[in-house]
């Protein structure tokens, strides 16, 4: 019990702990053609959801995923060439994206055009997704997105193109406790 | 036992009351911040008011309380960092820092801060481009909030600026 007790003193903060964008991504922000930074709240979030129409199919999927959500932050550079940002800097961020809080549902590499993805979800104490960290890196462009609260993994999909985050060719499963691609 | 009705109706004409002087004090705020930190001020816009009302804007449908400064010959710009300091140090309780963009391509700089102000959102958008800058504040449906969101480096543009 004691055991227990501690374990749940102990790794509750480092669930809980924010995965934090290395300094260097300010400097980013200076060298890059584009920068942009969207930072929504729980607050925001709920007023989005609000005004977000029932009626219109691809609002009405935003509006659901966004139902349990308590923040969403994009942050995205594209630069004038290849080779501005130094790959250093994504594995700062890849490297706090550890288990047991998250783990890595899915990654994509694409040699042609030097493209890649990763997708990392944080699985609360009740089995539920209450967290998705998307890395998407190519020779031009860095996107990092950073999701809290609690999403139905079907939904995720639906918040691609919505708030700046990136279109997403993605599907996920969730059922009897098991994520599925 | 509850307070009287008149009592609660005062607290509650305070309350909004204060909420729409904090609102209007803080975009009076950002000007004064951004004049003091430039060294300038805003440009006087004649009839700027009478305009308002009288001339039919090219601005989204469903906007309100349109507010604007203009300011020119700006010194001291040291960069997006330190325009990010600038920003982040400016006391905008009611506002929630949205979005920040940077063009190096066209030399500009937006923020966009928004608040719920009932069926709309209030928002606060800065635009820096070199040696000008201008602050608009607006209500707008939230729809136009999330069209923002997809281009924000054209967010003044919107508002005919």
């Amino acid at each position: 019990m004691k055991i227990a007790a501690v374990l749940v003193a102990v790794l509750a903060p480092l669930c809980a702990q924010e995965i934090k964008m290395p300094a260097s991504f300010d400097k980013l922000a200076a060298k890059a053609e584009e920068s942009v930074d969207v930072t929504l709240d729980g607050s925001m979030l709920r007023l989005a959801g609000r005004f977000l129409s029932d009626k219109d199919s691809d609002e009405a999927r935003a509006k659901k995923a966004i139902s349990g959500l308590q923040s969403i932050a994009v942050r995205s550079f594209e630069f004038a060439s290849e080779g501005e940002y130094d790959p250093a800097d994504v594995n700062a961020v890849r490297s706090q994206l550890q288990a047991p809080a998250w783990s890595r549902i899915a990654g994509a590499r694409s040699k042609a055009t030097g493209e890649d993805i990763d997708v990392y979800f944080k699985i609360d104490g009740k089995g539920q997704l209450a967290g998705v960290f998307i890395i998407a890196a190519e020779p031009r462009q860095l996107t990092i997105v950073s999701i809290t609260g609690i999403l139905d993994p079907e939904h995720l999909a639906d918040l691609g193109g919505q708030f700046h985050i990136p279109p997403m060719d993605l599907a996920f499963h969730y059922q009897g406790g098991k994520l599925s691609k | 036992m509850s307070p009287p009705m008149s009592v609660r109706l005062l607290v509650l004409f305070v309350a909004a009351s204060g909420a729409a002087m904090g609102a209007g004090h803080e975009f009076d705020d950002i000007v004064k911040a951004i004049e003091r930190h430039y060294g300038t001020r805003r440009t006087h816009i004649p009839l700027m008011g009478v305009a308002n009302l009288v001339t039919k804007v090219d601005r989204p449908a469903g906007t309100s309380g349109f507010k604007l400064a203009i300011f020119e010959d700006l010194k001291d710009r040291n960069g997006p960092a330190d325009l990010d300091r600038f920003m982040s140090g400016l006391t905008v309780s009611s506002l929630h820092p949205v979005v920040r963009a940077h063009s190096r391509r066209g030399g500009e700089a937006t923020y966009i801060y928004a608040s719920d102000v009932g069926r709309t959102t209030r928002l606060v958008i800065a635009t820096f481009e070199p040696g000008q800058a201008t602050l608009i504040e607006v209500n707008v449906p939230m729809r136009t909030l999330l069209q923002l969101l997809e281009s924000p480096n054209h967010a003044a543009g919107l508002f005919g600026q």
